[in-house]
């Protein structure tokens, strides 16, 4: 029985009609699909190769947008400096002082353009009241972008212009360098520095607890007492010409002054 | 997806392979056709690394009862067919084989896969086993019993094996 079964299906074939049809229809198939020849490793090679380029692409812009380019300080007493990309966004608020923290938590300015984040620190409760209190507004802008710095610092003055009391200015990031460290911030080291170069007593500690008005109003004191001092050595020797350091430094600061 | 020369060789060697688990199987030549096409589509498109020729076989052979039980699922046909429907040119058969065939064809399905990985194939049960997925011992009970249905239908000749 085993042989008989054997060579029944031993006689029978696949008819060469069918093996050609077959033939015909995986060739039509396999034209329609080629890639899917791949292996499947091979198939997530390029996926995972563009997921690569995606993450770092993504990565790449990431810190594009969250380094600052330029900072915004504002010094009234509230000092807080404001951070902003090439992109022109504001990427992060920090305070300087207690006033200045305060300030900085209270505002939700990140990644608004500067100029509108600028509008909304001035209209500010605690700005506001401290510019109708006649005090001093500092703005300082500094970067190492000067092209973006410049542009930024036109805006400012524009921001500002139908404000009182608002002093802008900028300095380049060597000029700045040490303003951290001594705890102050921009606006504020440069104020410190003009007082340093009449008072070299005068410590970072001192300043920062000052507002503008005060810190103006000390370096016209100690300006005018040179003054009177110069004056006087002068008159004893005879010699009317000499400008103080006071002096000088003053109108250095009446240059920056582009509001009265 | 392998190759068009892969596909056509596998269809040169497991043709017949197929072609005779479809005609146990199936009711008619186009319901054979389909899935002759179907289980060497699926050959094209599988990634399985074959561990040698024996190892393909058994995957062709799994694949096309499978690929049949599954396309049987879907219809309700009856169970016995003539001879005339399976094959393209049933006056190539001799007697004697067609009066086999027919034989076998009247087993029950789950007879026929056995009796021709047995008798045909020449496959043990344990190797039948493994390609059905059953326990050997029903292997062997299948076996016993579609010898003595055969047996009955095709004449008093003993089994050898």
């Amino acid at each position: 029985m085993k042989d008989k079964i054997k060579t029944a299906f031993e006689s029978v074939h696949a008819e060469e009609t069918l093996k050609a049809d077959t033939k015909a229809f995986l060739a039509e198939k396999m034209q329609r699909h080629p890639g899917r020849r791949t292996a499947l490793h091979r198939r997530w090679i390029p996926v995972m190769a563009a997921c690569f380029i995606l993450i770092f692409a993504g990565f790449g812009s990431y810190q594009a947008y969250f380094t600052p380019t330029s900072v915004i300080s504002i010094d009234i007493n509230p000092s807080l400096e404001v951070s902003v990309n090439r992109f022109d966004r504001v990427i992060s608020i920090e305070g300087y002082n207690d006033d200045g923290k305060a300030l900085a938590s209270s505002l939700h300015i990140r990644f608004m353009n500067y100029t509108e984040a600028l509008e909304q620190i001035l209209a500010s409760e605690p700005i506001a009241a401290c510019l109708e209190q006649n005090e001093i507004l500092s703005v300082t802008v500094v970067g190492g972008d000067t092209a973006q710095s410049g542009q930024i610092l036109s805006q400012v003055e524009s921001c500002t212009a139908g404000q009182k009391n608002v002093h802008c200015a900028s300095l380049t990031e060597e000029e700045a360098a040490s303003a951290h460290e001594c705890g102050l911030s921009y606006g504020k080291y440069q104020a410190y520095l003009t007082v340093q170069a009449l008072d070299p007593d005068i410590t970072p500690e001192q300043i920062q607890h000052m507002t503008m008005r005060e810190i103006r109003d000390l370096i016209a004191s100690l300006s005018q007492s040179d003054a009177d001092t110069a004056a006087s050595t002068a008159a004893q020797n005879g010699d009317h010409h000499t400008q103080s350091a006071g002096h000088r430094y003053q109108d250095e600061e009446n240059k920056r002054v582009h509001h009265p | 997806m392998r190759s068009e020369q892969e596909a056509n060789l596998a269809i040169e060697r497991y043709a017949d392979t197929v072609r005779r688990l479809c005609m146990i199987h199936l009711k008619n030549h186009a319901d054979t056709e389909d899935i002759f096409q179907t289980v060497f589509l699926k050959y094209v498109l599988s990634s399985v690394v074959f561990e040698s020729e024996e190892h393909e076989r058994a995957w062709f052979i799994r694949v096309t009862i499978n690929a049949c039980k599954d396309w049987l699922k879907s219809f309700f046909r009856s169970r016995t067919v003539c001879l005339d429907q399976l094959i393209e040119k049933p006056a190539d058969l001799s007697p004697d084989h067609q009066e086999v065939l027919e034989a076998v064809l009247s087993l029950p399905a789950k007879y026929r896969d056995v009796v021709y990985l047995h008798y045909y194939e020449e496959y043990t049960a344990v190797q039948i086993g493994r390609i059905l997925g059953k326990n050997v011992n029903t292997i062997y009970t299948l076996l016993n019993r579609s010898k003595k249905i055969l047996r009955e239908k095709l004449g008093g000749d003993e089994d050898e094996g």
